[in-house]
């Protein structure tokens, strides 16, 4: 299962290229190579440690630098464009924008935080939501995979090159554990602000349980909701990780089968049969599935997020 | 730990927390905020326009309803205003023709006193001519003048004889 010592992209199409020289294919390690991030000794940029800490732009620092560079770039051009008309006519793109800013703020931020923090916190969900979704969706599309072979037939780039680097990396930073806690840790500290904003910074706490009970119910009470606390955002991470990348893993088993086929009987043509007649049209069942778990992943998030928000500002027991 | 899928990796932890806060930052002021606050204001123009279309239908509705009651309330004026001078000239006719009436009757009466009295005094002229005539006559006849009383016994009998015959 351990990658580490070997050039990684290179290794996975060597290995697909390759086997019938010899190689055997490891349909276990190409998977896990496929949705992990690069390890810390091959990462895309080495960059100094820190309080020991390694700062390295791996794949998926990279795709998250991406997808928030894109992001700010087409929703704030967008925006000004719109905003810098005399009469503001929405067209086009801006009009699925506009629709994503009043469906999440009317019908996610404000039912859970209220009309009266509701412009604190929608920029917050609004972010989340379309950060996760893109970081989700990328991971959807073949880019790197597709430029990984132009650089393997075309462009021959020195091995070990930045260029190189940047050219085969790109997996779904939002299938690792590492991104997710990170996202998580924002709304963890959101529910804590919004709690001090709404009620002050000791009443917050006071809040997580019920006032006027008998005091031997607290010491059951306390503890399990200070551990429902971190429940609430390792939960978060658990689920969004898990979803992005089983499905990927999914998705590379069932396309594994192609060379697996081809292996086992020795027979190309067998390997390339299965692959049509099997393995591509469940990779695309997959695929389709696994558009809707993007959305609805990314959607899960924002919601528990705007939900965890509005139970710190409007406490019910 | 040697599972890639589960490595812990505080520097990607630390560098997804500084991009998304970044991210936070950027698009709350250059995007979100603006946008929202966009959308806010066009919901406000709309929810205007649509009041200041509803007034503009409501005081379209009054001025018609108001048109219609001027109209009403001009036409009856105008009937009345006919009605009105119809009975004043029906009046003034009336009060005119009393009027030529009573003059005509007035203009009668005076005439026919006139005529009354010119009759009379044609008569009494008539009265004194005839004396007068019958005193020439009768002094031509009898060639003599007679004493004052027999000439104012002769002319009272001529007179009585005058009356007498009139009558």
């Amino acid at each position: 299962m351990q990658l580490a010592e070997e050039a990684q992209a290179p290794a996975v199409h060597a290995a697909e290229a390759d086997h019938g020289a010899g190689e055997a294919f490891n349909a276990a390690e190409v998977i896990i190579e496929h949705v992990s991030n690069s390890s810390l000794e091959h990462p895309i940029l080495h960059l100094p440690h820190i309080a020991g800490i390694d700062f390295s732009v791996t794949k998926h620092v990279m795709m998250l630098w991406l997808v928030a560079g894109t992001l700010f770039l087409v929703i704030t051009f967008a925006t000004r464009r719109y905003l810098s008309q005399h009469r503001r006519i929405p067209t086009g793109f801006m009009n699925a924008l506009e629709w994503l800013v009043q469906a999440i703020r009317d019908s996610i931020v404000l039912p859970s935080v209220g009309a009266k923090f509701v412009n604190v916190w929608t920029p917050l969900i609004l972010t989340l939501f379309v950060f996760i979704l893109a970081s989700n969706a990328i991971g959807l599309i073949p880019i790197f995979d597709v430029l990984g072979l132009l650089d393997r037939f075309l462009l021959h780039t020195e091995p070990e090159s930045l260029v190189n680097r940047v050219l085969h990396g790109g997996t779904t930073a939002t299938a690792n554990y590492n991104v997710t806690a990170g996202l998580a840790i924002i709304t963890f500290v959101a529910i804590i602000v919004a709690g001090t904003m709404a009620h002050g910074f000791l009443a917050h706490w006071k809040n997580l349980v019920p006032s006027g009970l008998a005091w031997p119910v607290y010491i059951l009470l306390i503890p399990i909701e200070i551990m429902g606390m971190f429940v609430k955002p390792f939960a978060l991470t658990m689920r969004l990780a898990a979803n992005m990348t089983g499905g990927h893993i999914a998705i590379l088993s069932i396309l594994s089968m192609v060379f697996i086929f081809n292996q086992v009987f020795e027979s190309a043509p067998l390997g390339i049969g299965v692959g049509l007649v099997v393995a591509m049209p469940l990779a695309v069942g997959i695929s389709a599935l696994e558009i809707i778990i993007v959305m609805v992943q990314a959607y899960v998030f924002t919601l528990l997020t705007s939900v965890f928000i509005g139970m710190a500002i409007n406490v019910h027991h | 730990m040697d599972n890639p899928l589960v490595q812990p990796d505080p520097g990607l932890f630390i560098w997804t927390i500084l991009t998304f806060l970044v991210l936070l930052g950027l698009l709350a002021k250059f995007a979100w905020g603006p946008l929202l606050k966009a959308l806010d204001e066009r919901q406000e123009t709309i929810r205007k326009s649509l009041d200041d279309a509803d007034e503009a239908t409501r005081e379209l509705e009054r001025l018609q309803q108001e048109s219609a009651r001027i109209i009403a309330e001009a036409h009856a004026e105008a009937q009345s205003i006919v009605a009105k001078s119809r009975a004043a000239a029906e009046t003034v006719r009336e009060d005119l023709k009393q009027k030529a009436k009573e003059e005509a009757g007035t203009l009668v009466r005076g005439a026919q006193r006139q005529i009354q009295l010119e009759t009379a005094r044609a008569i009494q002229q008539i009265r004194h001519e005839v004396v007068d005539l019958s005193l020439t006559v009768a002094s031509k006849l009898i060639k003599k003048n007679l004493t004052q009383e027999d000439n104012d016994a002769l002319i009272q009998d001529s007179l009585s004889q005058i009356d007498a015959s009139r009558n």
